[in-house]
């Protein structure tokens, strides 16, 4: 009995060992995770509305240039405070094809973090153009515009919100109303502020954080 | 397979005045190889290898496209090409069509040689190749039109388009072990702990990552994500690069390994090592903190099987350098070597919370995946196929282009590298200094430029490839010329 000349020895040590270290470091700690997260008391779960905005905002990919995690180092200040486990625990698998929690966490921020952007950025209006047309509110960005969240209808109707798209890039005729799935993108985006911390931790913020 | 007599005249030649010709490129060693008789497998693994190009070429023609997008962002607006959505395309098509085809064309050629025996079985890996090309192609369109796994980075492909891909897999695996099994030699060789390995721990990495039980929040799931996105690619494609490397270079060179314990060590450190290491994915972030610590402890720790790795593929190297130089395959193996150790080291090293704190989140981190990716693992690939192919079909390619290859790729990543390196350590020290965010955005725009530069350099590369694969492609299968026939045609 040798590794080096009975293949189910050295195939069944290498299968079964590494085995062993992915429960330890991998599925034992995402079970505990699981079973030690609790939401924060004063947030709230995702209305059907915004939970249909998470799905346009995993769909388009937005994850790929967006982050939604504070970490406890002092630049991530302006995004707000640290982010908890808590904050996450409202947020569950989006259905059959994809029955695992988003990957919100990020790992790019080729854009802004976006944890709090509900709370820095309230205004449904500069969504709504900033999704249409990046470029209107801010001249430098280089992210994609979202036109098929759009429609251009000849009259919005009472329930529309017409988006106030300044002359040159208006459309020739007609007024530019949100889709179902673009209205939910920007609740979803509304939705992003982060509960107050109570208790113990509320004073911990990540000013005067070691760098 | 010993380098056979110097190129003649394979090279466009200049005129001196002297009147002596001058080639513009140093002459390469050529061949002088007769065709396998085992057609079958060659058909198979040429099969493979022309899949692969023609992901790389579409993989790299959409990284291109969305390396442009950063500078002109308004180049077009249709949903299917944006790029949120295009983005995923371009990793899983070179994953999944590119590297991993292209790495196991090679180990169904390497393991039943160093095994002495043919492939367990033929048919099943045609098999193979089907079912992995079907989930790239079902997998890329789904993820055009906007339907992905929840964002999770290189798992973006639904769970039944990666269940065609791991069914694949597990039936590429049965074939390899099956071949080791039946082996005619007594010592398994140390290639096949590598490939066969990185099987078993690939199936497994896909099925931990795919079972959605622990993974209903986003933390428990940022904790599989590390494991997943470090493992889908440590797991796969390094021990497979490395398997192949521990074959084609002693064959290249025609001398053994330096030290076969070596290679031994560097496999189960590799294993020790690498397989806690995921979570450095997500330092400083809301996952339990010991398991980062760990990450980054054992991150460290890998220098010892870089350094091992390294050490024994350049000792193995040693004295033998004017081969590597008169060789058109061995120039990529070298490059592979090195950018294996630097990049690996990198990778340690963007780890450590200190330099964490400047580099994630930056662009440095894609500068660091490619060089890896694409310094280590395609270069070792190309070096693979230029030493293997020829021998198969005794077709070369041009010496000249495939000397336009590697320069093309080598300099269009170094641009590559460097302009995203230094680039992501501007926008991370931007962050820093707290400047408004648009800042870092503006900081990056030459850089992007540079990026894209250095991009349409490594994608003309891959057209020569494509090419040079081309024209060393199998003969069509020849009408078995009998005896009789043979003496008649030499009397005629």
């Amino acid at each position: 009995m040798s590794l080096h000349s009975d293949h189910r020895l050295l195939f069944g040590t290498v299968f079964l060992g590494f085995l062993a270290l992915s429960a330890i470091i991998a599925v034992g700690p995402a079970i505990w995770v699981e079973d030690n997260t609790q939401a924060l008391p004063a947030s709230r779960p995702l209305t059907d509305h915004e939970r249909q905005g998470l799905k346009v905002y995993v769909g388009e990919g937005c994850v790929a240039c967006h982050t939604q995690q504070v970490r406890p180092i002092a630049m991530d200040a302006v995004w707000g405070r640290p982010s908890v486990p808590g904050d996450y625990a409202h947020v569950e698998p989006l259905g059959a094809l994809s029955p695992y929690a988003p990957a919100l966490l990020g790992s790019s921020r080729t854009g802004p973090d976006l944890t709090n952007v509900g709370a820095r950025q309230p205004s449904e209006t500069w969504h709504l153009l900033h999704l249409y047309d990046p470029r209107i509110v801010v001249p430098d960005s280089v992210m994609p515009a979202y036109p098929w969240l759009f429609e251009v209808v000849a009259e919005a109707g009472d329930d529309d919100v017409v988006v106030p798209v300044p002359g040159p890039r208006a459309p020739a005729a007609g007024q530019v109303v949100p889709t179902e799935r673009g209205h939910a993108l920007v609740a979803y985006l509304l939705s992003l502020q982060q509960a107050p911390l109570e208790g113990a931790m509320a004073g911990h913020s990540a000013e005067g954080a070691t760098r | 397979m010993p380098a056979g007599s110097p190129a003649t005249a394979s090279v466009a030649p200049s005129v001196r005045r002297d009147g002596h010709e001058r080639p513009i490129a140093v002459a390469k060693a050529s061949l002088r190889p007769e065709p396998q008789r085992d057609t079958a497998t060659t058909t198979l693994i040429y099969a493979y290898l022309a899949c692969a190009a023609v992901w790389l070429v579409i993989g790299t023609l959409i990284g291109e496209y969305l390396g442009i997008k950063f500078t002109a962002p308004d180049l077009e607006h249709v949903p299917w090409l944006s790029y949120g959505r295009l983005r995923p395309v371009h990793t899983n098509t070179v994953f999944w069509g590119w590297s991993s085809l292209a790495l196991i064309a090679l180990s169904l050629y390497v393991v039943p040689k160093t095994s002495n025996r043919r492939l367990f079985s033929v048919p099943l890996a045609w098999a193979s190749l089907v079912l992995i090309n079907l989930a790239v192609v079902v997998g890329d369109v789904l993820l055009m039109a906007g339907v992905n796994n929840g964002g999770q980075e290189y798992r973006e492909y639904v769970w039944p388009v990666q269940a065609l891909f791991a069914a694949g897999a597990v039936l590429v695996a049965y074939n390899l072990v099956q071949t080791v099994a039946k082996r005619e030699v007594e010592e398994i060789y140390i290639s096949n702990w590598y490939i066969v390995a990185a099987f078993l721990w690939t199936i497994t990495v896909v099925v931990i990552a795919y079972l959605p039980f622990y993974q209903t929040n986003p933390i428990s799931e940022s904790v599989i994500q590390g494991y997943y996105m470090h493992m889908g690619v440590g797991m796969w494609f390094t021990p497979l690069a490395l398997g192949l490397t521990y074959y084609f270079l002693p064959k290249l060179l025609n001398k053994p390994i330096y030290s076969y314990s070596l290679g031994v060590l560097a496999f189960w450190t590799q294993m020790l090592f690498y397989t806690m290491i995921g979570a450095h994915h997500f330092v400083f972030a809301p996952v339990p903190w010991w398991i980062q610590t760990v990450a980054i402890i054992f991150s460290v720790g890998m220098v010892v099987t870089l350094a091992a790795g390294t050490g024994n593929f350049l000792l193995t190297m040693r004295g033998s350098f004017r081969t590597v130089a008169r060789s058109y395959s061995l120039p990529f193996v070298l490059a592979g070597i090195l950018a294996y150790f630097f990049w690996s080291a990198q990778g340690s090293l963007e780890a450590l919370r200190s330099l964490n704190h400047v580099w994630h989140f930056t662009n440095f981190t894609v500068a660091h995946s490619h060089l890896t990716m694409y310094g280590f693992v395609a270069f070792l690939i190309w070096g693979g196929v230029y030493g293997l192919v020829p021998r198969l079909t005794a077709r070369e390619p041009s010496h000249l282009l495939v000397g336009v290859h590697f320069w093309f790729a080598l300099v269009g990543l170094t641009f590559y590298g460097a302009a995203l390196m230094v680039g992501g350590t501007m926008q991370g020290l931007t962050w820093i200094a707290g400047a408004p965010f648009i800042e870092s955005v503006n900081a990056m725009v030459p850089f992007w430029l540079w990026r894209a530069v250095g991009g349409s350099m490594m994608f003309l590369s891959h057209l020569v490839f494509a090419y040079n694969l081309w024209t060393m492609r199998p003969a069509r299968a020849a009408v078995p010329v009998t005896a009789p026939a043979r003496a008649a045609r030499a009397l005629s």
